[in-house]
């Protein structure tokens, strides 16, 4: 099977996020980046069923500024066959729109019968750029998947709904948008690392799309929750009626 | 289209309950549409058939919506509603915002807000109508006795390339309400030491009505499912009430549930970061304290 892994670099999760001083974006200084969460959840779903099938090839393919690089050495580490950059002036800022018909261009080249992406970045959190990609190409897509399995005339894909999964068909080439699972994405190896360093990633040219504009008019970081009511002298019995008489009469939230 | 005399013409994309009736959120939205309408009109869609993917449905709304050229869709935020929203969103070649929690369509063009970076920074933006909007449960407040609005129908084709198989239902889900529209939410964390001790959780939920939510120490660990997790790489909730138990409050939790109305936090360490975000934080042994709470809640709820 050939598979096709989306990419987004963005602030690694654990990175403080400030807003700057245009109240329009965000302070990039100091931020370390590291390949979307649900991105690299889709990595791993990939490389899981390239282990069980060695003729499984997987590209990694990025939308973004030149540092995007990074995030696809990282997929390449991890086990990836190739990697390709498209960037170039408008690049860091594209809509789901420009990455979409981005990657749709690579995608066209690459001809594979699988695409995954995670289910939504965890910088603009918009969740657009697998749904879009996949109608661009005129493909289905699965959402919220966390796994795949080849089955007969197609493959099989397990999407999360309330209280469980689905199991859905897809007969010819899909786009699946990543959910967490329970299997957590591989760090990459040190034979890996040493490989990943050596391939060459080529450069595609980012043109932006025609299509729908959003314009950020304000960010700003959430408001601050002032300190609370802090309940700690008393026995269990007295802390739970004093919190209930709270909750209820104060709060009016019982 | 958009912005003529006579109001907007909105469309409220319905999702059904299990249980049968239309989601709460489907009449949040439904009561804000007609708010917003300004004199125009309000159609409530449903898609109809059987074992309809997001994709068939998308593609039954696109079609009809090329018709009837609603300048303004609204859909729940609910795991179909976004998938639904972004997949037709793309269909129709319009702008798709995502979760929003407020929406103001004036003058041709939609004004939203919305919460980037999972939770860490809000953000106001605009874009052109006809749009499409995903919305937050709990953002619009549900009138008292609002009835539940009458449906139009869209009935989607089967679509061979991708078929329904089976469902496999979660060994831990059970009849509560989903996390995502939950108006109480009571949560665990790595305090309460292992997958046994969700007893005592359970039966807190249970009094309150509310659904169960997760740090992500806690389904990491396999105490409890994914679907559970609030948080980054988890769900964002904003419920009227958040409980937290023996959550120390990691940036990645507090992303999650920082929006909630109130926020209870009860842990035994003093120093624990939840207690910076919490309304009122309890500072106790929660194995004594739990069950002492949820006897509490349970009489004044009698």
């Amino acid at each position: 099977m050939k598979i096709v892994a989306c990419v987004k670099q963005v602030p690694d999760s654990t990175t403080k996020i400030k807003v700057a001083a245009d109240a329009r974006s965000i302070v990039t200084e100091g931020v370390t980046w590291s390949i979307s969460p649900y991105d690299e959840y889709a990595v791993e779903l990939a490389l899981e069923h390239k282990d069980g099938d060695p003729a499984t090839t997987v590209s990694a393919v990025s939308v973004g500024p030149a540092r995007a690089k990074d995030a696809l050495r990282q997929a390449l580490a991890m086990g990836c066959d190739d990697a390709t950059l498209i960037t170039g002036e408008g690049a860091e800022r594209a809509s789901a729109g420009d990455i979409s018909a981005a990657l749709k261009g690579a995608i066209d080249l690459l001809k594979p019968d699988l695409v995954v992406c995670g289910k939504q970045a965890s910088d603009d959190d918009q969740g657009l750029v697998g749904p879009a990609l996949a109608a661009l190409l005129g493909w289905p897509h699965v959402a919220l998947v966390t796994k795949f399995a080849a089955a007969a005339g197609g493959i099989e894909i397990w999407t999360e709904v309330e209280g469980g999964h689905e199991v859905w068909k897809a007969t010819g080439p899909v786009v699946l948008t990543v959910q967490k699972s329970a299997k957590e994405p591989r760090y990459p190896s040190l034979p890996g690392i040493m490989k990943a360093k050596k391939k060459e990633i080529p450069e595609h040219p980012f043109v932006a799309a025609d299509g729908p504009r959003i314009e950020i008019l304000k960010l700003e970081p959430p408001p601050q929750r002032g300190a609370g009511k802090i309940l700690k002298d008393g026995d269990p019995a007295a802390l739970a009626t004093q919190l209930v008489t709270l909750l209820r009469d104060e709060a009016k939230v019982l | 289209m958009s912005g003529q005399a006579g109001g907007l013409r909105i469309w409220v994309i319905a999702e059904r309950a299990s249980a049968g009736g239309l989601r709460r959120v489907t009449s949040e939205l439904a009561a804000k549409a007609a708010t917003l309408a300004q004199g125009g009109l309000v159609t409530v869609v449903e898609v109809t058939g059987e074992r309809v993917s997001t994709v068939a449905a998308a593609a039954a709304l696109a079609e009809r919506a090329g018709t009837a050229a609603p300048d303004l869709i609204l859909v729940g935020a609910t795991p179909t509603g976004r998938d639904v929203g972004a997949r037709l969103a793309a269909t129709l070649k319009q702008a798709y915002l995502s979760e929003c929690t407020d929406v103001r369509p004036a003058d041709g063009s939609v004004e939203a807000d919305r919460v980037l970076y999972a939770g860490k920074v809000r953000a106001t933006v605009r874009t052109a109508l006809p749009a499409v909007c995903s919305v937050r449960p709990n953002a619009f407040p549900l009138p008292d006795g609002a009835a539940e609005p009458s449906v139009t129908a869209v009935a989607a084709a089967a679509d061979e390339r991708l078929t329904f198989v089976r469902s496999e239902a979660s060994a831990a889900s059970g009849t509560r309400v989903p996390l995502a529209e939950a108006r109480v939410v009571v949560a665990g964390g790595r305090g309460l030491r292992g997958p046994e001790n969700w007893v005592g959780v359970e039966e807190l939920a249970d009094s309150l009505g509310a659904a169960l939510g997760a740090s992500r120490a806690v389904t990491d660990a396999g105490w409890r499912p994914n679907e559970e997790q609030v948080g980054q790489t988890g769900r964002t909730v904003s419920p009227d009430l958040y409980i937290a138990l023996g959550i120390s409050g990691a940036i990645q939790h507090l992303a999650g549930m920082t929006s909630s109305k109130v926020i209870v936090a009860v842990n035994k360490d003093p120093d624990a970061d939840i207690f910076k975000v919490c309304d009122y934080g309890v500072v106790a042994d929660l194995f004594t304290f739990l069950p002492a709470f949820t006897a509490a809640v349970k009489q004044a709820k009698a």
